[in-house]
């Protein structure tokens, strides 16, 4: 794209960045819309799924029988407020805040594979990253809580950084198991090396696994602040905890964050244990070959086939779906059970999340370390041959370009081909994993 | 330190703390029953110290008793205990007619009882579904108030009016049930003891609901009485005394001939009395008590106000039976001019919340020359204090919603 | 393919500009900024940029890790600390000007120190040509894990050190340190747990109390809490056995 602007527009001198600027905004704006049309799709799904839950139907009447677009109305609504912050409050802060964390929970998107090969950007270290920026979160609340300049708020920011934090712990424990049983931190080869039948999802490898699933979506669940962990914004007790002062347009800002980081986890459980964009039957093949062109067509600098079209819409829709399973199962709970206090919830995690999470990471290593069987064929897979497809071609174009003499870079990076065959070395060397690649 | 702290308390130790915050909670509060302040002392997390602060919904309704006649006076007693009004007319009713000496009908009687435990039943109700809320659990809420609407309902269509009903009159009731109520109430307390297990479900066996409430604010039977505390709190902390037993001559014959139980865990066999007639599902007991709930928490005021509930569809049961086996009059009530005897009545009855007494003093005119009502939330939410110290900030809100205080009553 | 290798560059220099930039100003904003909490936030978001830079030079593994352990951990404690103590006098701090004068000395001497070491390298010297910089993915994060389970991958062709040939690594190092930090963690649970309450802690937490806030009725409620103490033992019997029930005789008047 940013080529296509280039060339086209700026020309190729010195305001080509412009070129590539311009394609990151778009990139940007597209990611924003996922979070805030998902938001806005998901608060109405919670307010359906909560009325139902309670004997009564929800909004009905904007937009149709059921209420399409009574978030869209709410949104204008909240636009439309008074921009006021309260008289103590530290202004920069109180309005940096909400931004903060809409920003940490919309950068997550950026690394979060929505089908094979269709992310925002291929980045390698997937998992690592995702954990990093969910964990930035916690800073709009402390931000929020503390800028609003009363004791309610910071009450409400405290147990809530408090909160999130800790549980950073199990879930990184969590998440470790299926990168370990992939071998590869990156989200689009996990999800890749899940294809095939429903019995090659990750959480079905070992009954070990499938508790670390369980206990991932709890830690998941405590992470974003939903109940019963949502102390933070706990109603009955503190009017409505860190964003109390917050009204307008600030408010919808957190509760996007919210929501879309609802969806994020939720999303990452699904890449992770529930198969990622692979349906339970696999029918890229036979489809893409119905609709003529080869299911692997090349997603990269020349336009794709209409096979690779398919598959991708279905992965997309696949992934998509399972993920709103996820946070309809998160609202679900959220509508069923009181709340944990702030002890309770703290308690649960280092008595019994971290345990349970630890005793599943070593159980599921023995596992495979003494070969148990699986229903899967991981075995079989080498992981390099799922590794996404752009990757290869983008290599390939790579070694075209002859790097310039002078070039650090390309002289420290080392080649892919070092690294097959250097951790292929090294596995035989070390005799890592009986000999499976 | 020195090894005299213990003995002394006057002497602290200082550990690392955070600094003491003064806390309001109230009085525009989602989780107070009404407009209550809470003036909290915090250390961090914990509170160390609590004052309640009422009067924000006081109407003076007692100083206006003065320049009422007994019966102008009965809605008046309506917007004490709005949730169960009902149970305040008639204890208002009992008193005059104590004074008056004045017998009502067996009909009438029966009436009463039927339109009481209706009430009660109603008024536990919403006991219940504002503490889930108080504690986070959204719809059971939602569950109890289309119970209840189905309950007041039925009132509209006895008296007119959905909360404040002034339907019992000294003398009777203003008047007689229309025809065919006592089929729909049949017929809703068929439907409502099906019911009952799911809100059991969502709440009493609720593993975080118990871990909310059991072992908290424990109040030992001594204290309770010592605060005068009654109702379900006291009942919640073992001490047997429900009025409609042991309470007075002229108030135990309202129930003759009705068969009940009073809810109350015995002390030797540490069980709640299990006898509910089929009532509650059939071959089904009671939920057992958890392992973790100590006598006089607020998971047994709850649990005794759960169960309560049945008893009173039991009594609703036999009162809706004898009802229609009687004949004659509902009971006229008094004039409304009626010169009231002089002398002082004072009656206390079993209203949802605990015990209600309304104290009359005549001097020969129709209108009284004092009225006081003793306000069983009044003595109840005192009791606040000494359970919350210690407690964490969460807690307050579970203790205070089991002690299902209504600032109606209390202000007055 | 070569006109890509020369657009490129700009737009590599764009951005290192913007993240460089941004660290720098928000660096700077942390000492010129008077109230301590923005202080904080300033530096966070300097860090922040910091890892950025990473990014743009295409090591993601060093940027999330700049992100998570810096940015992530060592700010929002931090913050925590910082938010908890500003309270009214600490929250602006003002520099007195011979302190400004002193940081101004030593830190300009300090940035002369690394300029001069800095353009000192042949490479930094000139200007580089914009046609070499491009991101290449360093897939930095095998090599490092295997690197941190003992096995050097990238000295395996090294055959000359004889201590290598891919087999030294940083085992030990690594076992080392995550036992250091266990130990840190049990000893920062041990120091920060909470002492039993019991019920005379629940007395003396009612009596912990700052002079400003003195109750007057403190030696009732004394009184009244060891009444109910000491009396726990007497219970046994019902307590309404003596009581009289509340039925009054006071309507024969």
């Amino acid at each position: 794209m940013a080529e296509f602007f280039n060339e086209y527009i700026f020309g190729n001198g010195p305001w080509s960045w412009l070129g590539y600027v311009v394609a990151a905004l778009i990139a940007c704006i597209l990611v924003i819309h996922v979070v805030a049309v998902g938001a806005m799709g998901f608060i109405w799904l919670e307010r359906k799924v909560a009325g139902r839950i309670q004997d009564r139907l929800g909004p009905t009447r904007v937009g149709g029988k059921f209420g399409w677009l009574q978030t869209l109305a709410d949104g204008i609504k909240l636009i439309a407020k008074e921009d006021f912050t309260p008289d103590v409050a530290d202004r920069f802060l109180f309005k940096i805040a909400p931004y903060v964390a809409f920003a940490a929970s919309f950068s997550a998107f950026i690394a979060l594979p929505f089908a094979d090969g269709v992310v925002a950007n291929h980045v390698n270290t997937a998992v690592f990253f995702v954990l990093a920026v969910l964990g930035l979160e916690v800073f709009g609340v402390i931000l929020a809580g503390y800028g609003s300049g009363s004791k309610w708020s910071l009450f409400g920011a405290m147990r809530e950084a408090a909160q999130v934090v800790s549980y950073e712990v199990p879930l990184g424990m969590c998440v470790v198991v299926p990168v370990f049983l992939c071998g590869t931190m990156n989200l689009t080869t996990i999800g890749n090396m899940q294809e095939g039948f429903i019995t090659n999802w990750l959480v079905f490898n070992d009954p070990f696994t499938f508790v670390i699933a369980m206990v991932y979506f709890t830690c998941a669940t405590a992470s974003v602040n939903r109940a019963p962990f949502d102390l933070a914004e706990a109603e009955s007790e503190l009017v409505a905890g860190f964003h109390t002062e917050y009204s307008g347009l600030r408010w919808s800002l957190f509760f996007m964050a919210e929501y879309g980081s609802m969806f994020l986890v939720s999303g990452l459980a699904v890449i992770l244990f529930f198969g990622g964009s692979n349906g339970p039957i696999p029918v890229g093949d036979w489809l893409a070959n119905l609709l003529g062109g080869v299911k692997e067509g090349s997603i990269g600098a020349n336009l794709p086939s209409l096979g690779a079209i398919t598959v991708g819409v279905i992965g997309v829709a696949n992934f998509i779906l399972k993920g709103v399973i996820g946070v309809i199962v998160m609202i679900w709970i959220r509508w069923t059970f009181p709340r944990l206090r702030i002890d309770q919830v703290m308690s649960m995690c280092l008595k019994y999340c971290v345990p349970i999470a630890a005793f599943g990471f070593i159980g599921a290593v023995g596992w495979e370390v003494l070969d148990l069987p699986t229903p899967n064929n991981l075995d079989e897979k080498s992981r390099y041959e799922y590794h996404e497809k752009w990757s290869h071609e983008y290599l390939e174009t790579q070694q075209q370009t002859k790097p310039a003499a002078n070039d650090r870079h390309a002289r420290q990076a080392v080649p892919t081909e070092a690294i097959i065959t250097t951790v292929a070395v090294s596995q035989n060397a070390v005799e890592v994993n009986g000999g499976k690649q | 330190m020195s090894a005299t702290n213990i003995d002394d308390p006057r002497i602290v130790e200082f550990d690392v703390r955070t600094d003491e915050m003064l806390i309001n909670m109230g009085p525009q509060h989602p989780s107070t029953h009404g407009v209550l302040r809470l003036a909290l002392r915090t250390d961090g997390e914990i509170v160390a110290d609590l004052e309640p602060h009422i009067g924000y919904l006081h109407r003076c309704a007692e100083k206006i008793g003065e320049n009422l006649t007994a019966r102008q006076f009965v809605p008046y007693t309506d917007r004490m205990d709005y949730l169960a009004a009902m149970n305040m007319n008639l204890g208002w009713s009992l008193t005059i007619e104590k004074l008056l000496d004045h017998d009502v009908p067996e009909k009438g009687r029966h009436l009463r009882v039927l339109i009481g435990e209706m009430n009660r039943v109603a008024s536990h109700l919403v006991a219940m579904g504002t503490y889930g809320l108080d504690l986070g659990a959204f719809s059971p809420f939602l569950y109890a108030f289309r119970e209840r609407e189905k309950i007041l309902d039925l009132f509209e269509k006895a008296c007119g009016a959905r909360l404040t009903y002034s339907y019992i009159a000294p003398g009777g009731a203003t008047a007689d049930l229309p025809g065919g109520w006592t089929a729909e109430c049949s017929e809703f307390i068929n439907q409502f003891k099906k019911i009952i297990p799911e809100f059991h479900t969502l709440l009493t066996t609720n593993a975080i609901f118990i871990a909310r409430t059991a072992g908290i604010g424990v109040l030992s039977p001594r204290m309770a009485i010592d605060y005068g505390c009654t109702g379900p709190v006291l009942r919640g902390s073992g001490v047997y005394h429900d009025l409609r037993f042991h309470g007075e001559e002229r108030y135990t014959e309202l129930y003759d001939g009705y068969e009940f139980d009073v809810i109350c865990m015995d002390s030797e066999t540490g069980k709640y009395p299990d006898s509910h007639q089929g009532v509650y599902k059939d071959g089904l007991s009671y939920p057992e008590v958890p392992s973790d709930a100590i006598l006089g928490d607020c998971w047994h005021r709850f649990y005794v106000r759960m169960l309560e509930v049945v008893q009173s569809v039991r009594l609703i049961e036999q009162s809706i039976a004898k009802y229609d086996a009687c004949s004659g009059s509902h009971g006229e009530p008094i004039k409304l001019t009626q010169k009231l005897p002089l002398g002082e009545a004072y009656l206390e009855t079993e209203a949802p919340r605990g015990q209600m007494g309304f104290y009359v003093v005549s001097d020969g005119q129709s209108n009284p020359w004092r009225v006081r009502a003793r306000s069983s939330c009044f003595s109840n939410l005192y009791v606040t204090a000494p359970l919350c110290r210690g407690v964490l900030l969460a807690d307050v809100p579970a203790v205070v919603g089991s002690l299902d205080v209504v600032m109606g009553e209390i202000d007055r | 393919m070569e006109l890509m290798a020369v657009s490129w560059a700009y737009w590599h220099q764009f951005f290192f500009i913007i993240f460089a930039g941004s660290a720098i100003g928000f660096g700077c904003g942390v000492l010129i900024s008077q109230n301590i909490v923005r202080m904080a936030f300033y530096l966070v978001l300097s860090l922040g940029s910091t890892a950025g830079l990473f990014f743009l030079a295409g090591a993601e593994f060093v940027g999330a890790m700049q992100l998570m352990i810096y940015v992530g951990g060592t700010m929002v404690l931090l913050i925590f600390g910082v938010m908890l103590t500003a309270q009214k006098d600490f929250v602006n701090m003002k520099t007195h000007t011979h302190d400004w004068i002193l940081a101004t000395v030593v830190g300009g001497s300090l940035l002369m120190v690394l300029l001069f070491v800095a353009f000192g390298s042949e490479d930094w010297r000139s200007p580089q040509d914009p046609t070499d910089a491009h991101i290449v993915d360093t897939k930095a994060a095998t090599p490092l894990g295997l690197a941190l389970t003992g096995v050097r991958v990238d000295k395996l062709d090294d055959l000359n050190d004889p201590l290598n040939q891919g087999k030294s690594g940083y085992l030990m190092p690594f076992i080392i340190i995550s036992v250091h930090l266990l130990v840190v963690l049990i000893g920062a649970a041990y120091m920060a747990r909470t002492k039993k309450l019991s019920h005379a802690t629940g007395l003396r937490s009612s009596r912990a109390r700052l002079s400003v806030f003195k109750m007057e009725e403190e030696d009732e409620v004394l009184e009244e809490e060891t009444y109910v103490v000491l009396r726990k033992d007497k219970q046994a019997t019902n307590p309404l056995d003596t009581n009289d029930d509340n039925a009054d005789n006071l309507d024969e008047a």
